[in-house]
């Protein structure tokens, strides 16, 4: 099942990397998520646990998961044009117990990795940017700055920035906008 | 075609590119602003070419530069520069979110001649009252986004600790001076300024540590302290009494409490790499905090080493640690002293204390 599942998320990513039609020269060079993923799950095997997911400006991938061997531990993949590096140690002030990680981490299979391209168009539109530049997108579970909650729910983060703004728009997994910020 | 015919084509030729060239490089800054600034000013307008708010403005011989805001989009900020004699380039846009403070007046109200002369005006009052001669005045509003206007900044090179700050409301009126002394602003007149009797307060001396060389042997103090605490107390000339502890790879950190006054605390320190030691501050106690010192009699200084090498395998996960920092200070509320080790890996930390004869107490991940 959780095979079946790897191989669905695979093909969820599959579509950003083939997404073939041309991008305005502002546009994010989508890191091709197909191939790291699939050069992890060569790693690590399923299932994939996300504790934390980030993207920078010039597409490079950090990936922080639950080590599924001892799972009170927490080690990051970078992807950087086609090579992964890991597993990289992450030390924390103060390490979480196995129960606080169980509960932060996203199965992999349940991001929906294809809404991104759509939601940059989103979040540049909420922003009035439309030639805004992707500083970080990240996925963590935690609360929305947009109101108080304690939902600690999975939250996708856009940080774009122009010649004159800086600004970020957060989503659910699945691309509602949660909160829009600029200055 | 003459030659002579050619040459004066030539030199039209020439001289149209020279000007396409300026008009492509933008205006030119004049040679000597300040004896300028109409021409200053005007050359800022040619390269802005639309209307905006001026929110700061410096001005001085060798530069010159104005933050702006177009009139038309209130969230389009820009940058301009100028250098004498130098062709003006194009602004540069500046993000909102660094702009604090929107305060501002039209580009049609910017004095710059009122700029010039107020610089002159600075630049006498730092003459006569010793301080060091601005390179410049600011157009803007005052760092609590309060008063906007004129101001020069006079430091000292006496005493880098005072500061003068003379200001202006836009239009050149209402001169205001105040200094800096002792951490404070106090009010100026302005005819102390111009009598000259407004100097830099003298610099505080600066207490001299005492410094007393080492051996020159680079030391472990994670293997022992005895050797040290013992030449820190031939210092100190009296038994120490101690109120905390601290070791680290790089230096063992004592504090003391002075034999002659309880109420005073002195820091010593000891250079791993070569013994070396040094006061390196003394403070007041504080009412609240414990006070009470402790003797090298009263926590396991013998065992201290043993104590450090054994702490990582008291927690498993964490037995390869290596020992980040060791401290001993009264636990809790004015308690037996302890000793606290805190361990390091590649994952966390760890915190393992013993009690003051040496006794385990608690060993975990942090």
């Amino acid at each position: 099942m959780a095979r079946i599942l790897w191989v669905g998320a695979l093909a969820l990513a599959t579509a950003i990397a083939q997404a073939g039609e041309p991008v305005p020269s502002t546009d994010y060079a989508w890191p091709n998520l197909t191939d790291f993923l699939k050069q992890l799950v060569g790693k690590v095997g399923p299932p994939v646990k996300v504790y934390k997911l980030s993207m920078d400006r010039d597409g490079k991938v950090d990936l922080w998961i639950q080590d599924q061997a001892h799972p009170d531990l927490i080690d990051s993949y970078e992807y950087d044009h086609g090579k992964v590096e890991g597993p990289i140690p992450i030390k924390f002030e103060h390490y979480p117990s196995v129960a606080a990680l169980d509960h932060h981490v996203i199965e992999l299979t349940t991001i929906d990795f294809p809404r991104l391209p759509d939601m940059l168009a989103t979040a540049r539109a909420k922003l009035g940017l439309p030639d805004g530049r992707v500083v970080l997108i990240e996925l963590e579970r935690g609360d929305s700055s947009g109101f108080i909650s304690l939902t600690d729910s999975p939250i996708w983060t856009f940080h774009l920035d122009s010649a004159r703004h800086d600004g970020r728009v957060e989503f659910t997994l699945g691309g509602k906008v949660l909160d829009v910020d600029k200055d | 075609m003459s030659t002579r015919t050619d040459g004066r084509s030539a030199f039209v030729l020439g001289l149209l590119c020279a000007l396409q060239a300026v008009a492509a490089e933008g205006p030119v800054a004049p040679a000597h602003p300040l004896d300028d600034p109409a021409a200053l000013k005007a050359a800022f307008a040619a390269r802005i070419a639309r209307p905006v708010n001026v929110l700061a403005f410096t001005f001085g011989e060798h530069y010159a530069e104005a933050l702006v805001q177009d009139a038309a989009a209130s969230d389009e900020f820009d940058v301009f520069e100028a250098a004498p004699g130098q062709p003006m380039a194009e602004g540069k846009p500046k993000k909102a979110g660094e702009v604090d403070c929107k305060k501002k007046i039209p580009f049609a109200q910017l004095d710059l001649a009122t700029g010039a002369h107020l610089l002159v005006q600075a630049r006498a009052i730092a003459a006569a009252n010793g301080y060091t001669v601005p390179e410049n005045v600011l157009l803007g509003a005052d760092i609590f986004c309060n008063q906007f206007g004129w101001r020069a900044l006079l430091t000292s090179e006496a005493n880098s600790d005072t500061m003068l700050e003379i200001s202006w409301t836009p239009d050149g009126a209402s001169p205001k001076a105040r200094q800096l002394k002792d951490g404070d602003w106090v009010k100026l007149d302005m005819k102390t300024l111009a009598a000259g009797t407004a100097k830099p307060p003298a610099a505080a001396p600066k207490a001299e540590q005492k410094v007393i060389a080492g051996d020159g042997r680079a030391r472990d103090f994670l293997r022992g302290i005895d050797a040290d605490l013992a030449r820190i107390e031939a210092q100190v000339g009296a038994p120490l009494g101690f109120r905390h502890i601290s070791i680290d790879a790089s230096q063992l950190a004592v504090d003391v409490f002075r034999p002659d006054n309880r109420k005073k605390v002195a820091t010593w320190l000891v250079d791993a790499e070569n013994g070396g030691i040094r006061l390196w501050r003394e403070d007041e106690t504080m009412m609240l905090d414990c006070n009470k010192p402790f003797a090298a009699s009263d926590f396991p200084l013998a065992q201290l080493p043993a104590l450090i090498a054994g702490a990582p395998a008291l927690i498993p996960p964490m037995a390869q640690a290596s020992i980040k920092n060791v401290a001993i200070y009264r636990s809790g509320f004015c308690g037996k002293p302890h000793v606290f080790i805190q361990i390091e890996d590649d994952r966390g930390y760890g915190n393992v204390e013993y009690d003051q004869r040496g006794k385990l107490v608690s060993a975990e991940i942090q």
